[in-house]
């Protein structure tokens, strides 16, 4: 046991704590409306963010498009009547590579949402979960990559089984057409980035035969 | 000003509750996903035991699987059926490792958010349900690993979507399979609203009661 080794654990918990904290801070800011900060949690270094069935948007210039519907500036950000998301971020399972630089983290949300769907404002009840990249610079931890998988997106009077999915939000000025968007009862796993903690088995969902049918 | 091996055992107390935690955590989205294996395999070899709401103590190793694979997947070639739908957020986890670093207890929610069938696991028309409960779980460290030593979930209701807890504070339980029997009965089968109160591991923090 040497100083050098004990400083490798103090710094692996300390990314793990600030990764957890980029994350919920990430909740937090989407709560308030802030889009214009969600932007700066972002690393130049960007690879997309994609979300939902919005699309994927590339690189950092990407995250600046797929945040500005909330407006890119704090006065553009004050809201709308009637609009409101608790996006919890929970179950946190941050996996810091070896290099020290990046880490990998899965992430669930259950979402509380008002939202004018369609033109009028509903309540909503939504579940999915985050595969994120992350990138420390200049000592701070950003994100690199969010993607978001939705399992179900429903009517809070009608809830998953009765209605999985109230509709779709593509979004045209994204880069790509979604690249995961299989909500309930499609029956898909979202690959883990992490392999079995015991057994080390890494997860591979083209490996499961899948009948969409229920045949 | 403490000696670098003082340091050594506080820094490993902390990524053992870290480990403890992402276990938890992994369990909940193998939970959702049934990947029962993928489960029994998180499980030490010597693992005690695994209990949930009312299907009863399922004991060492073998019980384990009976539970998860012969009950929940319905046998080693079983799968859940189309629709099926349980996700299990871990939620809220308090990890306390023992002084020797090789044991360790966890209290955990589990909220649930699914479709499932109401005459047994596998059979019935399914319904959305809301479910919650509380673990107290035990974990042993080996060969460097932190696994789930013995798994209790104390179902507090599992709830229609339509009705809610207060309605029909349970649906869907029918006690222990006659099929793939417990070893044991179920020990805390009381469901809202019974009162009752799981107790957590832990002392007080500060009182020490």
């Amino acid at each position: 046991m040497d100083i050098e080794a004990l400083e490798k654990q103090v710094v692996l918990m300390e990314d793990i704590l600030s990764v957890e904290t980029l994350q919920r801070t990430y909740g937090y800011y989407f709560d308030t409306r802030q889009f214009h900060k969600i932007v700066n949690l972002f690393s130049e270094n960007t690879s997309f963010v994609e979300i939902e069935s919005h699309g994927r948007f590339a690189g950092k210039e990407g995250v600046k498009r797929m945040f500005s519907f909330g407006g890119t500036t704090p006065k553009k950000n004050k809201g709308t009547a009637g609009v409101a998301t608790v996006i919890m971020q929970l179950g946190g399972v941050v996996t810091v590579n070896p290099d020290g630089k990046t880490a990998l983290g899965r992430w669930q949300t259950w979402l509380a949402e008002s939202f004018p769907f369609g033109g009028r404002l509903g309540q909503y009840w939504l579940q999915g979960y985050y595969e994120n990249e992350y990138i420390k610079e200049d000592e701070t931890w950003l994100f690199s990559k969010l993607h978001w998988y939705t399992t179900f997106y429903t009517r809070f009077e009608t809830g998953w089984m009765v209605q999985p999915l109230v509709g779709f939000l593509p979004r045209s000025e994204a880069d790509h057409p979604p690249t995961a968007f299989f909500p309930y009862p499609s029956g898909y796993k979202y690959p883990y980035h992490f392999p079995h903690p015991i057994t080390g088995a890494v997860f591979d969902p083209k490996e499961e035969a899948y009948d969409p049918m229920g045949m | 000003m403490s000696t670098l091996e003082q340091l050594q055992a506080r820094i490993q107390r902390l990524e053992d509750i870290k480990s403890i935690e992402h276990l938890q955590r992994i369990y909940g989205y193998y939970w959702d996903y049934s990947e029962w294996e993928m489960i029994v395999d998180l499980f030490s070899d010597s693992a005690e035991s695994v209990e949930i709401a009312d299907h009863g103590v399922y004991k060492d190793k073998d019980g384990i699987r009976r539970f998860y694979i012969d009950l929940m997947k319905g046998g080693p070639d079983g799968h859940m059926r189309q629709g099926w739908l349980s996700i299990n957020m871990q939620l809220q986890g308090v990890v306390t490792v023992n002084p020797d670093g090789r044991s360790a207890k966890g209290r955990w929610y589990g909220f649930m958010m699914e479709a499932r069938p109401t005459m047994s696991i596998h059979e019935g028309e399914l319904r959305q349900t809301w479910a919650h409960g509380i673990y107290e779980n035990g974990y042993i460290k080996e060969d460097d690993k932190w696994k789930i030593n013995k798994l209790h979930f104390f179902l507090n209701f599992r709830t229609p979507y339509e009705d809610g807890w207060l309605k029909t504070p349970v649906v869907g339980h029918h006690g222990p399979s006659l099929d793939v029997p417990p070893d044991a009965p179920p020990t805390t089968w009381h469901p809202y609203p019974a009162g009752y109160r799981f107790m957590p591991h832990f002392n007080h923090p500060l009182t020490e009661e």
